[in-house]
């Protein structure tokens, strides 16, 4: 009964966060100032006078020039992509600050993906064959949960617990006040 | 006779002393020759002395201003203050090499002074080691890369420093980065000598934390520094721009912080203990590489104050250390079996698991992007740059995930945990995120990312927040004050709260990051006076420019009004600096000013005599926490690594098998950092009666609230007390002895 109560009330939230969500980024698509957009594309571009700077960051004359094509060409209704590509056209690749994910450089990209997805893979099957071996002790599905000790035993360990606290930790020698 | 030829006297004297420990070292250690050992012991002092006699005979001429050594005409003149001149002693290649040197014999030495608290088989071969990095540096330094090469004539005045680093960073930023570098020689001689011996328990692994712990904490204020230090200086509006040199430094960092990690493991369950190896392996590894990367210019950088030839040598020097350790590793894998078997994926050794290949991860991905331009121009003759967007695409959402597993991790009991457990530790730090996802998008918040990325902090700040209620509230109950009982977790507890502080840290360091990535507002203006620029909501009005010229260096900035909501907030004077001896590169004095957590970084781009400038001004949102975050991860990382404040008990704590103690895991002194027994020297004599003094105060300032009750309700079965054992569910059925569990069944 709890359990579909708490299921219905993550559900619940899920949906609330969603429609926001949804509201705020589809129904209001973004109105991102100019301002922005020619930053966002200068940010991607390699500033070719300066050392390692974008075009955004740096101060050179020939990047305050380039943001300025950028900006006209964006005003002039071109997407932050083809303004891109417009420079890529005359400078080449090394214009791009990040390696174009095509051809040999989308190894760039790929490799560390596909290397951490296999690291998770080898995690989980050394994982899972060291659980394996551990299997003749039947695994307990439910864990510490289902452990029902008696009263006795319960008070053996409680009085362990304790000892060993009031031991290392000399507060542990005060009872406790009791529990809410 | 000048003070170079005692450098090189020294210099020879401490690589013949270097080569002689190395020989005593393993002769005594193979032999069993104590006296052999001692003489290392005392020889390895020797080296450091003559090295600090070398730095010193540098320093001398640096002040002395000996133009006839080339290395001080290159990096000082007569018109250096005196606290830079100091500093050009690692201003080029060769003087940080020395520094270098000289940062590994101090160590050495220290090690040597704490040496009783190692593990007394291991120490030869770490000595040893030690000497044999210590031996490749002075022949590089006595033969290719000396600093005490003379000119045929003396320069009447020397060239003097790059204006970029003159600069108070300078001071302290390239030490402590060369000095973590450096440190993390310790535990990979630690793990030579483990992999020579086969001693790798639980005596080696305290030993070896504690000094990875010196290392990260290091590693960590150098990085933190050098943000700063270029937020401060280079005036893009940024602090770390991926650069290789700058990934380089990180790359160490990452792996040290997952050692960190898994050695918990190791400690607690006996297993990793390969993977252990080579993540120390692979720190010394990566930092050697640094080394070389920016030594050898191989990679085009913004850092490349210094390079010349001898990146061949540390790239040699690489292949040794990769292979030597390859073949240790091979010699010593029968014995490196796990102790433990693994129980659950849901557990704290499940989640350390996930955490190492998350940090691997993005310390292979920055590597990858590192020297992707190299290969790539290897292959296809085609120069390309691996930037920023790269990084931040790759790493960013890896990032993420680390912080939310941050946060879970340690809500996670050892070996497993119950579906109910997890569901009532998480359920706050959930309902936290989902009420900052809710929220943020509605006040203004429209990027995807960042609100994932704040909702994942949230989370995070949230559980730790809560693991720490927690604890508090077990000591309360128990009769300490709130505030007392806060500071007692931190004081008995230092390993796990410590680490939770590092953590708290690093979050206040991810939102400062993620707020000025996604928030960062940029815009330039060509002023003249009287005219003003809006940004952000803030007006600047512009006065004009002010030229001030003094004997080497012209300082020029323009005078600017801030206006904030309407109110004056006050006057800046962003400007550039020309040195006479460097008049091509003027270095720029930003003006950064903070208000309520956000900064105006307002930088001058350009001039034109008195009455124009560009002025380029970034709004920067949460920057402060970047540094706020960084002090508190270094905060958090001293009080792991602070030596514990009284003896274990003698009783048989240690190890991995399952006794009655193991109950205590989290909270047994033997689990707590560098438990070596000993006070920490003159910390501890210093640090006790301070220690003492404030728990008095403390508890006279606030006496403990709640008064304890009668013990009679303890003992009615109906009515257990609150022990932290029930409330940490930390306990484990398989963790309780045999006889007990089976008595029961």
């Amino acid at each position: 009964m709890t359990k579909h109560r708490s299921l219905l009330l993550f559900l619940g939230i899920v949906a609330v966060i969603g429609s926001i969500w949804l509201y705020t980024f589809l129904a209001s698509p973004s109105r991102q100032s100019l301002d922005q957009r020619v930053h966002d594309v200068a940010s991607q571009l390699k500033c070719l006078v300066c050392q390692g700077e974008s075009v955004a960051d740096s101060p050179a004359t020939l990047s305050l020039q380039m943001r300025g094509v950028i900006r006209q060409q964006l005003q002039s209704g071109k997407s932050e992509q083809e303004v891109i590509q417009y420079f890529v056209s005359r400078y080449g690749d090394r214009i791009l600050l990040s390696p174009p994910m095509q051809g040999i450089t989308l190894l760039a990209w790929i490799v560390p993906i596909a290397l951490m997805i296999l690291g998770a893979l080898l995690v989980f099957f050394v994982l899972r064959s060291w659980q394996s071996s551990t299997a003749k002790e039947p695994v307990d599905t439910h864990g510490a949960e289902s452990i029902n000790m008696d009263e006795q035993e319960l008070a053996y360990y409680q009085r362990q617990v304790e000892q060993e606290l009031a031991a290392e930790d000399p507060v542990f020698s005060q009872p406790a006040s009791e529990a809410k | 006779m000048y003070f170079s030829d005692i450098g090189i006297i020294s210099l020879i004297l401490a690589s013949g002393f270097a080569i002689f420990t190395m020989v005593v070292a393993t002769l005594g250690a193979t032999r069993g020759l104590p006296q052999l050992v001692a003489s290392a012991k005392r020889s390895v002092l020797t080296v450091a002395f003559f090295l600090i006699l070398a730095s010193a005979a540098l320093i001398a001429s640096f002040l002395t201003h000996d133009f006839g050594l080339s290395y001080v005409a290159q990096h000082s003149n007569f018109a250096m203050p005196w606290y830079y001149t100091i500093s050009a002693f690692y201003g080029g290649q060769e003087g940080s090499l020395l520094y270098w040197a000289l940062m590994l014999s101090i160590f050495s030495a220290i090690f040597v002074f704490t040496a009783k608290r190692a593990p007394a088989v291991l120490v030869p071969y770490v000595i040893a080691t030690l000497m044999g990095i210590e031996t490749f540096l002075l022949i590089v330094l006595t033969t290719v890369s000396s600093p005490f090469v003379r000119l045929p004539a003396p320069l009447a005045d020397g060239v003097g420093l790059n204006p970029l680093l003159m600069d108070p960073g300078m001071l302290i930023h390239p030490p402590m980065l060369l000095m973590g570098y450096m440190s993390f020689s310790i535990p990979f001689a630690l793990a030579v000598a483990a992999m020579i011996t086969g001693k790798l328990d639980s005596e080696w692994l305290r030993s070896i934390r504690r000094w990875m712990l010196a290392a990260w904490s290091i590693q960590t204020l150098g990085l933190v520094l050098g943000a700063w230090w270029a937020y401060h200086v280079l005036g893009w509006g940024g602090y770390w721009g991926w650069d290789p040199v700058e990934n380089a430094a990180l790359l160490p960092w990452l792996t040290a912080t997952a050692f960190l990690h898994s050695a918990m493991v190791q400690e607690r369950r006996g297993m990793l203990k390969v993977w252990n190896l080579s993540l120390v392996i692979a720190c010394f590894a990566l930092s050697i590489f640094g080394t070389f990367e920016v030594r050898s210019g191989i990679i085009n950088s913004v850092h490349s104050f210094a390079y010349s030839s001898i990146g061949a040598y540390f790239l040699a020097f690489l292949c040794i250390v990769i292979l030597s350790s390859i073949g240790l590793f091979i010699f010593r894998l029968p014995k490196l079996r796990p102790e433990q078997e693994f129980d659950s994926v849901i557990s704290r050794e499940g989640s350390f698991l996930l955490n190492n290949l998350l940090l691997v991860g993005i310390m292979f991905a920055t590597l990858w992007g590192t020297l992707f331009p190299l290969i790539s121009n290897a292959v296809r003759h085609q120069t390309l740059t691996v930037g920023p967007p790269f990084y931040n695409q790759v790493d960013g959402p890896i990032f993420i995930i680390l912080i939310l597993v941050m946060g879970i991790g340690p809500l996670l009991a050892w070996r497993r945990t119950s579906s109910r457990a997890l569901r009532r530790n998480l359920g706050i730090p959930a309902l936290a995120a989902a009420v900052c996802a809710a929220v943020l998008p509605l006040l203004g918040i429209r990027d995807v990312w960042a609100n994932i990325a704040f909702a994942v902090c949230s989370f995070t700040v949230c559980a730790i927040l809560y693991e720490l209620w927690r604890g508090v509230r077990v000591r309360h109950r128990h009769g300490e004050s709130y505030p007392f009982a806060l500071l007692m977790l931190f004081a008995r507890y230092r390993q796990r709260y410590g680490g939770y502080l590092v953590h708290l840290g690093l979050v206040m360091l991810a939102v400062g990051i993620i707020g000025s990535h996604f928030f960062q507002v940029q815009q330039d203006a060509v002023l003249k006076p009287g005219q003003e620029m809006n940004v952000a909501g803030y007006k600047l009005v512009y006065f004009g420019n002010i030229d001030r010229t003094y004997p080497d260096v012209e300082i020029l900035s323009a005078q600017l009004q801030v206006w904030h909501d309407g109110q004056l907030q006050q006057y800046i004077y962003p400007g550039r600096q020309l040195y006479t001896s460097f008049a091509n590169q003027p270095t720029s004095l930003i003006s950064i000013t903070t208000y309520n957590l956000t900064d105006l970084y307002v930088f001058l781009a350009d001039w034109n005599g008195v009455s124009e400038a560009t002025i380029r001004v970034f709004v920067n949102p949460l920057v402060l926490l970047v540094w706020l975050g960084g002090i508190v991860m270094l905060l958090g990382g001293i009080i792991c690594w602070w030596p514990p404040a009284r003896k274990p008990p003698k009783s048989d704590h240690a190890g991995t098998q399952a006794s009655p103690n193991m109950l205590l895991t989290e909270n047994s002194p033997s689990a707590s950092v560098g438990a070596s027994g000993v006070p920490g020297g003159l910390v501890g004599l210093y640090g006790r009666p301070l220690w003492e003094a404030l728990q008095h105060w403390f508890h006279n300032t606030w006496p403990s609230s709640p008064t304890p009750r009668a013990t009679i309700k303890a003992n009615h079965p109906s009515t257990q007390p609150p022990s932290p054992l029930r409330d940490s569910w930390l306990v484990n059925r398989r963790d309780l002895p045999r006889e007990n569990r089976e008595g029961t069944s």
